[in-house]
């Protein structure tokens, strides 16, 4: 095991001529939890589906989960690497029981845990009435993070990318939710919670921010910095 | 194999009721006057036929069984019987008041009946040559009987086999249920992959009042076989149709369906799961005629072609001035998995009533990237993505199945098409 559960150098991607990543360092250490902020369009979820290797983007430089490079890799292998991304919108599978999901990716999984996983969150997290459901499918959007919340949950990655899991959550929720994310921390883990909020960081205890605002990093610092932009917004920089 | 001639047509009416040999050497002499229907006509658009029936003798006696079906036990029949080259094989079978066997028996001892479900259905208006065909040179077939007040005490099966190569069979199934009767069928068609041979399947059926009927057709025929079916039902007031069909096997596999709601209040829900692989052609035409005031219809049917297998799906909606107060609405989506695959997918509306609510939706299109993406950031690899994908699309016409038992094996045989369109490389 290496120090960092995710560790991302000169990362640069675009579609075609268009680049959206200007060069991104951003490490997440295993055991710590850090947010990314900045203004819509900055490049948030891009970062997160060219780590998941979205096919529409060209990537280059590196990304390294437990030291391994996924950046070569498919999209399933990385998230057998240990990558889970919890999708700002979640894709409707019309057909596809929530249960039926977690039981393929049981099976497409290497360890022996993830049914025993799956069954404890689902108790743990009150998610019974949601098996038999399609995944994403007439789902409110709170209820829709939840599914997201409750996969992550089972599949126990290395590296989670949680992308605007807080919007459209009740008061309420936002902290169960903070409260399950800051119970996920630990020493094999780490976890990069991307949103436009600080209130689901007064739930949690935040190791870094980063801000990112074009296409690059422009600043990484402790929970002020989250203080600092509800105040004053990005423009000010 | 004998051949289309007027020996046969009597060696097919041996067993006739007075009322079916009038109609036998009628439609034999328009059989004679009847070409090959053509892509020139609007119900046959779409298809090559590509083969004579001349070239395919009328079956006059039942070969010999195919065995081992392996529906029949999921099924958990309360009754079961067979139908081999379009003969009832074996006795009528009795059970808590429900008859059912062979039609060319009932036909002699409940004539009127039978002639009225028969007569009543609208087969008449098919002239096309395979219609006349089964008029003249029909056999026998299984009759179902649910008397007044009557429910079934299960799944009535009815295994319905052609086994001779180089033959057309007319299995016919007639089913009539009473005044408040239920049942619950179960129709499994199959014939060996090999064996060249056509055949021309009838189901018809006669609702009467508050009756409910329920059918499942599961379209198994194997790769060298032809099959242009109908299926006809009259509903009759308060009456409710379940009607489904699993297209799976055939050459060339057709329905042309005509659901008569005539009773006020009369219901129709019609689902249909298709998978047409390698050079497959399945063919529905659904017809779906509103007589009686506040009357439903919905239809709701998915297929997927592969390879260089095509699908054509077109449903007429036809809404009587009588139709008052009626609700119709038809849908079919389309999976699309290969480049050299094709789909035709034609809604039809037409509204003589002013008061009605109406809707149809038809889709074609590829397996979609975003699914198949999200399912792979799950650690899912890519074919196990798109089996679940294709899993997904049919669960919704499955799901609505009228008995869930069968959904099993069903959902089995599609997704293994699929897999070895896979295994072969060719989606
Ligand atoms: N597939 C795409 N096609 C076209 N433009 C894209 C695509 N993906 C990203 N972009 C563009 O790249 C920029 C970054 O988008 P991204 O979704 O990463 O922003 P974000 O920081 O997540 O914003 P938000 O806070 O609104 O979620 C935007 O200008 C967006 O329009
Ligand atoms: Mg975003």
């Amino acid at each position: 095991m290496t120090d960092n559960a995710l560790q991302i150098e000169g990362l640069t991607a675009g579609l075609g001529d268009h680049q959206i990543l200007k060069g991104i360092d951003l490490t997440v250490p295993f055991g710590e939890i850090h947010a990314l902020m900045g203004p819509n369009g900055s490049g948030k979820s891009t970062l997160a589906h060219v780590l998941t290797g979205h096919e529409d983007y060209e990537a280059a430089g590196s990304a390294l989960v437990d030291g391994v490079d996924i950046l070569g890799m498919s999209v399933h292998e990385r998230a057998r690497s240990g990558l889970f991304h919890a999708f700002q919108y979640p894709v409707a599978l019309p057909g596809i029981s929530l249960e039926k999901l977690t039981n393929e990716m049981e099976d497409a999984s290497e360890e022996g845990d993830v049914e025993t996983r799956a069954i404890d969150a689902a108790e743990r997290m009150r998610m019974e009435p949601f098996l038999d459901r399609f995944v994403n499918v007439g789902l409110s959007g709170g209820e829709k993070k939840r599914s997201e919340m409750y996969q992550l949950a089972v599949a126990a990655p290395t590296v989670a990318i949680l992308d605007e899991i807080d919007s459209g959550l009740d008061v309420d929720a936002v902290r169960d939710v903070a409260e399950m994310v800051e119970s996920m921390r630990n020493r094999q883990r780490g976890v990069l919670v991307i949103t436009h909020y600080n209130r689901i960081l007064r739930y949690m205890t935040v190791d870094r921010i980063h801000v990112l605002v074009d296409g690059r990093i422009v600043e990484s610092g402790g929970p002020e910095v989250a203080e600092r932009l509800e105040a004053e917004g990005y423009k000010t920089r | 194999m004998p051949s289309f001639d007027h020996d046969a047509v009597s060696a097919a009416g041996a067993n006739d009721a007075p009322w079916r040999a009038a109609t036998r050497s009628a439609a034999h002499d328009a059989y004679l006057a009847t070409a090959m229907p053509d892509e020139s006509e609007e119900i046959w658009r779409y298809i090559e036929l590509g083969f004579d029936l001349d070239d395919y003798g009328p079956a006059l006696e039942p070969g010999v069984p195919l065995d081992g079906d392996p529906l029949l036990e999921v099924s958990h029949p309360a009754v079961a019987g067979r139908l081999v080259d379009g003969y009832w094989v074996g006795d009528d079978v009795e059970a808590a008041g429900v008859t059912v066997g062979s039609l060319d028996r009932s036909s002699s001892t409940e004539p009127e009946l039978v002639e009225s479900v028969v007569t009543g259905a609208g087969l008449a208006d098919r002239r096309d040559r395979f219609a006349l065909a089964a008029t003249a040179f029909g056999g026998d077939g299984a009759f179902v009987h649910i008397p007044k007040g009557t429910v079934a005490p299960g799944v009535i099966y009815l295994e319905t086999q052609a086994t001779k190569p180089g033959s057309t069979s007319f299995p016919r199934i007639v089913i009539a249920v009473d005044e408040g009767g239920e049942a619950s069928i179960v129709v499994h068609f199959r014939s060996r992959q090999e064996d060249d041979l056509t055949v021309v399947p009838q189901i018809v059926a006669a609702l009467g009042d508050n009756a409910n009927l329920s059918v499942t057709v599961v379209q198994n025929w194997g790769y060298a076989t032809r099959a242009l079916g109908n299926t006809n039902v009259v509903v009759g007031r308060d009456a409710a149709l379940r009607f489904a069909e699993i297209g799976l096997g055939g050459k060339l596999a057709r329905l042309h369906l005509d659901v008569r709601l005539e009773g006020r209040g009369s219901s129709a829900n019609i689902v249909g799961a298709y998978f047409g692989d390698k050079e497959q052609t399945l063919d529905y035409r659904y017809f779906m005629r509103h007589i009686g005031t506040n009357t439903r219809s919905d239809m709701f049917l998915k297929g997927a072609v592969e390879d260089e297998a095509r699908s054509v799906f077109t449903g007429m909606i036809r809404i009587e001035n009588s139709g008052q107060k009626t609700e119709a609405f038809q849908t079919n989506r389309n999976l699309i998995l290969s480049d050299g695959a094709s789909a035709q997918s034609v809604p039809n509306l037409e509204i003589l009533a002013n008061d009605v609510r109406c809707g149809h939706g038809s889709t074609l299109g590829p397996l979609d990237a975003g699914q198949r993406y999200y399912l792979m950031s799950r650690g899912i690899g890519e074919q196990q993505a798109d089996r679940l994908q294709v899993h997904g699309f049919f669960e919704e016409a499955l799901l609505k199945l009228p008995q869930p038992e069968i959904a099993g094996p069903v959902r089995e045989w599609i997704s293994n098409k699929f897999v070895a369109a896979q295994v072969a490389g060719r989606v």
